[in-house]
């Protein structure tokens, strides 16, 4: 069974996010990057599935140099062999350019199942799976938190609100992975130092012909609005103290 | 940001840009290693540690391990833990690969068990005692004892220990009395008590191998009639599989006042003369092979003492920020005024620095000293190796002595910083304290490193790798006179390790006078004002090379500019790290360094009154 992954590496949950002035982005000076956490649950379902099917898993991740860290964690996790797609141009991608440039990378491997995490925590976007998919002309099956494949069927559960769906596709298919897929593996000792002789291709834009516009285009980046100061209802009496608050959640705040 | 266990921005300081920990990659024994690899080990062992270990370590505490229908149960969360652990390499990440280790330098596994100790080290008891254990078959042990035990000690599927404690032998190990009687098929049968024994008994392993020492029928009393005998919990049949079981028996387990996750057993081998052992290595010669073991366990110590004062630290810190109390000093007047954080309070400022420096210093000592052991086995002249396996052996007594002493007032003092929840079993730390203690006692008690280092390291090599020490941080004064800044401050440097330097020179020539018992009477202040130098220097190379990064973040103006610095420091971290470490410096330099003269004079005085005292006269 071939399988491929799409890594992302992104800012580390913990990291302080800082933006760039002119607000075209964040400082990445002095940020801790790590494997978008999705993504590592898709690493290690593509693992287990290796396991038991036998086959190989392949890395791909759009990112600058350091981009290269997590397609070796992967590889480090047990995975075989990675694609870098690496061109100042594609820094900046959208979600459509970013997947177009997966899609012409995986077009040319072998693949019967390619697993995303449902959203990269960086930019939050959550649609270069559903988009890669449509590029490769094959179902998806996205926010997945069970998947179990035999006689070329993937068929995998999904929460929605209230209940849970149950999906089958044909392979190939495009898997996105949500948080209780598994339990991603440490990359282990023995593991990481094996990483560093498998291959990682490095290719660029124009190694992949494409060309392909930008859809959407950031216009500027901004912290969230500071949160007012709390306000306090002075008075020694309970009761009126009580009405007041109602008052002001039904009138100022308009929530009740 | 920040794991509340370990400041990796300084791990990584230390490891590359104070030791150049790149330089050893180069070497053809460690070609295998590359920055890249160390940063994913380095990455992998902290998310380790504050994913998995962390979450064990109050409950570990709260559950402790319990003795039952003859069955050492370790706290239920260890076992998930220990799969983890032992699946992801650790146990064997030093080992050569030829016996499927890692080869991991010994640098970068000092920098990697950091957090790992920081945050659980009674569970680290379990793998670290089976690491050790190990090593001593993969040293001295038959082709046969190593495919037995070795192998499967490495993979973490057997645990080890090290049994050398009796009752009535503690401190004094030759006084064992533990034997050894010969069995006509070669082997040995083992009668005996011993005690404290860590990972003595549990249920992480199917099987645990005992390291044991014990006298053979007939040999001399003392250290030099002692064997060394490898003694397992169940026999290992000829296949390969588990035998019988080997009469050793558990007896007890200590209830303790920390590291209540580890387990302390009293065992007891032979009770019904039937506990088999193997010799490991040559008749008597017991003593010297677990050395072997000790000097690198004595390391490890000196590592746990670095684990708990890191963390404790890392701890303060957090809640100094956020805990918000009492009106600042400059709004004394103001009664209107907010509280603020108590960061903001001069003393509890002191108190952190104070712990700044200290952990950052201890953290460069064990770094250094593993790197040390590095340097010593790549080196590729005779003279090379000499030195720095000298300076690993002259450390050793302050890695373990003084790195555990200060954790324990490194931990003290958090709680300090706590206030009266630092005291609540709610909040992390005072568990750090109680843990701490330990390491002050087992592998030799920190008196007992204090004799070892001024009764026998000092003396070592004709004196000369405490001069090479000296002369080390001599070019550390001389590389700080040089920055302006730091000039002043390598002045206290410069007087207080003359002074020391002085002292070990009276100590030299009091050997054969009326003085002789000075030296040993004053070990442990000795080794506490040498601990002091040492972090002093290691904090002043630290800051020269801080001094150099930080001017050149700050281009023209350099560090003379310094409401510049300040709002630089403000917005950029690396700047704000390089001021951080030029703080410690300067705060140890000017508090700490400057007692070290009349420490030393204390010391030059040669009072005997504790030598004179009569035992009747201490409590009357
Ligand atoms: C939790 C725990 C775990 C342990 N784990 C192990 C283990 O795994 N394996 C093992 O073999 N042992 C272990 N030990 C035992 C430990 O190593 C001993 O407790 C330690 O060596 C001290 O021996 P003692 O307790 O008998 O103290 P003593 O030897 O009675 O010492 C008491 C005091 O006298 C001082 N003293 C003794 N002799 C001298 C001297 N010649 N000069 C100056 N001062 C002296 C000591 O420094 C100390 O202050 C453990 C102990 C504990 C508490």
């Amino acid at each position: 069974m071939h399988l491929v992954v799409c890594v992302k590496q992104a800012p580390d949950t913990e990291a302080l996010i800082k933006l760039k002035p002119d607000g075209s982005g964040i400082e990445e000076a002095g940020i801790k990057w790590v494997m978008n956490p999705y993504d590592e649950y898709a690493v290690e379902e593509a693992l287990r599935l290796k396991e038991k099917n036998g086959g190989d898993v392949t890395i791909v991740s759009l990112g600058p140099a350091r981009a290269m860290e997590s397609i070796r964690t992967a590889l480090a996790m047990g995975a075989d062999k990675g694609i870098h797609i690496s061109d100042p141009s594609l820094d900046r991608a959208d979600a459509f350019v970013a997947a177009s440039a997966l899609a012409a990378a995986i077009k040319s491997l072998p693949h019967d199942i390619i697993l995303c995490g449902q959203r990269a925590i960086d930019d939050d976007s959550g649609q270069v799976g559903s988009i890669l998919a449509e590029l490769l002309g094959v179902p998806q099956l996205t926010i997945i938190m069970k998947l179990e494949v035999a006689g070329g069927v993937a068929k995998a559960v999904k929460a929605i609100e209230g209940a849970q769906v149950v999906l089958e596709s044909a392979l190939p298919c495009v898997v996105t992975a949500q948080k209780g897929l598994n339990e991603p593996r440490y990359a282990s000792l023995p593991g990481i130092m094996k990483a560093k002789k498998k291959p990682v291709d490095v290719k660029n834009a124009a190694a992949l012909g494409i060309s392909v516009e930008q859809k959407a285009r950031i216009i500027k980046m901004m912290p969230p609005p500071q949160r007012a100061a709390g306000k306090i209802i002075q008075g020694d009496d309970p009761e009126a103290k009580a009405r007041e608050l109602v008052r002001l959640l039904r009138e100022e705040a308009k929530v009740i | 940001m920040g794991n509340l266990l370990v400041n990796g921005r300084d791990q990584r300081f230390v490891l590359y840009e104070q030791l150049g920990v790149e330089k050893i990659f180069q070497s053809e024994k460690y070609a295998d290693y590359s920055r890249e690899v160390a940063e994913m080990m380095l990455g992998e062992a902290e998310k380790m540690a504050v994913e998995d270990v962390l979450p064990t370590y109050d409950k570990g505490d709260r559950e402790g391990c319990t003795l039952k229908d003859g069955v050492v149960s370790v706290p239920q969360c260890y076992h998930q833990l220990y799969k983890k652990f032992c699946e992801a390499g650790w146990i064997a990440a030093t080992k050569s690969p030829d016996i499927g280790g890692q080869g991991m330098p010994v640098t970068l596994f000092a920098a990697c068990t950091e957090p790992f100790n920081a945050a659980n080290f009674a569970f680290m008891m379990y793998p670290g005692l089976t690491w050790g254990a190990a090593g001593l078959i993969e040293k001295y042990g038959t082709e046969a004892q190593k495919s037995t035990y070795m192998t499967r000690m490495l993979t973490g599927e057997w645990a080890g220990t090290m049994c050398l404690t009796e009752p009535n032998a503690g401190t004094d190990v030759g006084a064992i009395r533990t034997t050894a009687k010969r069995r006509p098929d070669g082997t040995f049968s083992i009668n005996g008590t011993k005690m404290f024994i860590s990972s003595g008994d549990h249920n992480l392993t199917e099987n645990i191998i005992h390291p044991v020492l014990a006298r053979i029928e007939g040999d001399p009393a003392g250290t030099g009639g002692i064997s060394l005998f490898i003694v397992p919990k169940y026999r290992v049949n000829d296949d390969g599989s588990l035998g019988e079981a080997n009469d050793v028996v558990t007896g007890n387990i200590e209830h303790k006042m920390g590291i209540r996750g580890s387990a302390t057993a009293t065992l007891n081998f032979g009770e019904n003369g039937n506990c088999i052992g193997e010799l490991l290595g040559e008749e008597r010669k017991g003593m010297k092979i677990m050395f072997l073991m000790m000097n690198e366990a004595r390391l490890e110590v000196g590592m746990q003492g670095l684990g708990h004062a890191t963390a404790a630290y890392e701890h303060a810190v957090q809640y100094a920020k956020e805990r918000v109390q009492s009106r600042p000093i400059w709004e004394m007047e103001n009664p209107a005024a907010e509280a603020v954080p108590i960061i903001q309070h001069p003393d509890v400022r002191r108190m952190l620095l104070w712990m700044k420096s200290y952990v950052e210093g201890i953290r460069a000592m064990n770094y250094f000293i593993a790197y040390c052991v590095d340097l010593a086995s790549i080196a590729g002249t005779k003279e090379e190796k000499e030195k720095w396996f000298g300076m690993m052996e002259l450390l050793t007594p302050l890695s373990k002595a003084f790195s555990s002493d200060m954790a324990v007032e490194i931990a003290s003092l958090a709680i300090d910083v706590y206030g009266g929840y630092g005291y609540i079993q709610e909040y992390p730390i005072e568990q750090y304290m109680r843990d701490a203690k330990i390491a002050c006692l087992y592998e030799g008690t920190n008196g007992i490193q204090a004799l070892d280092l001024v009764g026998r390291k000092l003396a070592q090599n004709k004196g000369k790798n405490a001069m090479n020490l000296f002369a080390m941080i001599g070019e550390t004064c001389q590389a700080a006179r040089k920055c302006e800044e730091l000039k002043p401050y390598a002045a206290f440097l410069e007087e207080a390790y003359t002074s020391l330097a002085g002292l070990t020179m009276k100590f030299k020539d009091w050997s054969a006078s009326a003085n002789m018992f000075i030296p040993i009477l004053n070990a442990r202040p000795y080794l506490m004002i040498m601990g002091d130098v040492v972090v002093g220097w290691l904090l002043m190379q630290a800051a020269a090379i801080s001094a150099e990064k930080l001017g050149s973040i700050l281009g023209a103006d350099g560090l003379s500019a310094k409401p510049k610095r300040r709002a630089e420091a403000r917005k950029n971290s690396e700047a704000a790290f390089y001021e951080g470490k030029l703080a410690a410096a300067k705060f140890f330099a000017t508090t700490v360094l400057p007692a070290v003269k009349g420490r030393c004079r204390s010391i030059e005085i040669a009072d005997k009154a504790p030598l004179e005292i009569l035992e009747e006269s201490f409590s009357v």
